[in-house]
């Protein structure tokens, strides 16, 4: 079998009594767009958090590119090439969209003439090379997200861990931002927690369904789509 | 980030009028404004600090104290005259005692900090309070002021109050350009990115604790520096330096002055010397007329009087 880019051995958290994530065995291939979805309280941010190096892992393994990254900080994660964006625009605010590119970008320490082109060619591609000069705080929503999905391309992630881009977003902003990460991934790899289920299943090339903090079901979204177990456990109310 | 053209030409009139003050002729102005110098130069490295890391630390008055002491024992014990000799060797005596202090405090972050960094200070204080090799709490005086002579000529005698006044003018102007380059760099940004949300930059890769231990050890040296100064200005040393109320007074410093703009802490440090001298002869209650104005500039003016001067309000 040929190895996963990332893959996770009965990941566990518990939180007290609550086992957050409970035994998560998942394979995610080179090139994916892997998305994961649930119903709230699933443990899908709980299993970023543990991807990400944010939380801690009770028990369980993580492997990242054939390296046992369990107990890896987060900051060795990212510069093994683990990137992450956020639920809520995670920006600093009192920077310019520039400055805040520009620490992301830096953080990979390759010379300022590299540093300064990467990170200007991460704002191009989300959109906002014209808005580089105003402070993050002052962005619309919208545009933060964008940021933020600016700053985790700045360094240049190979895996890229993307907790629900679209939340809190209008149609037209969410459409921008869709398209966005259909770019992306065309030569990254892509862990997708979204609950819009549309979007999911546009760009989504895997899905699996997480439910109290287990895997119900991992396939394509037509077999997902399809599936009973998943129709009466999560799609069903939403639909 | 960058200081208005306003704020530099205040701030050139301010460092040429202080170059000018020994031209009064008048020994105890001159010892004053010496005085206000090395304070503000102390402010400005906890700036560093608290403005720029968002690490608000207890410890500050330690390095100035560890710094005034390094310059008296190497000084009477090593018989150390030359600033070349006695000077580096203190600030990294400074900067040493900061890296140890630095890398068991950052680990904590908030209130947590804030204590342990206070229990180095009283430890310290404690330390060279009742060793009476240390001087006890009579404290040291310097045997030699620092002294550069080579060839039988002297060239630099800091004993003398009007060289010692130029040489800690000169500080003081150094270490402000320093500073002020040190945070537009790409260090003073990672450091703001810090102080903003830290544990963002750690998912952007970010080894923050390391960027916390060297700003802590670049403004512990610092520190250091303005004890030397100190040290060198009075030519004695005691135990009081080192105490918290010392770190406290600081600190007070910089949010009066305006915290994360260098000058403002600077400006804070004059303003309270002032205070103190014309307090102290107004009222017995000086102490609580400080605390008076502290409380108005944090109420009132959250910018400082940094604030004030930019025309802006916080």
């Amino acid at each position: 079998m040929v190895e996963a880019l990332l893959e996770t051995e009965a990941l566990t958290r518990r939180f007290g009594a609550l086992a957050a994530v409970a035994g998560i065995s998942l394979r995610i291939e080179a090139g994916a767009v892997h998305a994961i979805i649930g119903p709230n309280g699933a443990g899908k941010s709980t299993f970023l958090n543990l991807l990400s190096g944010e939380l801690k892992t009770t028990s369980g393994r993580v492997r990242f590119r054939g390296e046992d990254v369990t107990r890896a900080p987060p900051d060795r994660l990212s510069r093994l090439g683990i990137g992450r964006s956020y639920q809520t625009a995670n920006v600093f605010p009192e920077l310019s969209a520039r400055e805040c590119v520009w620490i992301a970008s830096h953080s990979r320490k390759d010379g300022e003439a590299r540093v300064a082109e990467r990170g200007a060619r991460a704002l191009a591609a989300c959109g906002l090379a014209a808005r580089s000069d105003v402070a993050a705080g002052q962005l619309s929503y919208g545009e933060q997200r964008q940021l933020e999905i600016a700053m985790m391309l700045a360094t240049e992630p190979i895996l890229l861990l993307v907790d629900e881009p679209l939340a809190g977003l209008g149609h037209d902003e969410a459409r921008t931002i869709v398209d966005l990460l259909r770019e992306v991934a065309r030569n990254r790899t892509l862990v997708l927690v979204e609950h819009d289920m549309d979007a999911v299943f546009s760009i989504a090339d895997t899905v699996t369904v997480l439910v109290d903090g287990r895997v119900l079901e991992t396939g394509s979204p037509q077999a997902i789509r399809e599936s009973p177990r998943v129709r009466e456990a999560y799609l069903g109310e939403e639909e | 980030m960058n200081a208005s053209r306003r704020t530099r030409v205040a701030l050139l009139v301010f460092a040429v009028a202080l170059a000018l003050v020994p031209l009064s002729g008048d020994r105890f102005w001159v010892q004053f404004a010496a005085k206000m110098m090395i304070a503000a130069l102390f402010a400005m490295s906890l700036d560093l600090l608290v403005g720029y890391a968002g690490i608000v630390s207890l410890a500050h008055a330690a390095f100035f104290g560890l710094g005034a002491y390094l310059l008296a024992g190497l000084t009477n014990g090593a018989g150390l005259v030359s600033p070349l000799a006695t000077f580096p060797l203190a600030l990294a005596g400074t900067a040493v005692a900061a890296l140890v202090i630095g890398f068991l405090s950052v680990r904590t972050s908030g209130v947590y900090l804030v204590m342990i960094t206070l229990a180095f200070t009283q430890m310290l204080y404690f330390l060279f309070g009742e060793a009476p090799g240390l001087g006890g709490s009579d404290g040291l005086y310097v045997a030699q002021r620092p002294r550069l002579s080579a060839f039988g000529t002297t060239l630099l005698d800091l004993g003398n109050g009007r060289t010692a006044y130029f040489f800690i003018w000169a500080a003081l102007v150094a270490i402000y350009l320093l500073l002020a380059r040190t945070v537009r760099a790409p260090f003073g940004r990672v450091l703001a990115g810090i102080r903003i949300n830290e544990a963002r930059m750690r998912t952007l890769g970010y080894r923050t604790r390391r960027y916390k231990i060297a700003a802590f050890v670049a403004a512990g040296a610092l520190a250091g520096l303005a004890g030397v100064l100190d040290a060198t200005l009075y030519g004695f040393v005691n135990p009081a330096i080192f105490g918290w109320r010392q770190s406290g007074l600081v600190l007070v410093t910089v949010l009066l002055g305006g915290k994360g703009t260098l000058y403002g802490p600077a400006l804070g440090a004059v303003l309270l010397g002032v205070l103190e001298h014309f307090g102290e002869k107004w009222t017995a209650y000086w102490n609580a007329l400080i605390g008076a104005v502290a409380i108005a500039t944090v109420l009132a003016l959250p910018g400082g009087l940094a604030g004030l001067l930019r025309g802006s309000r916080g």
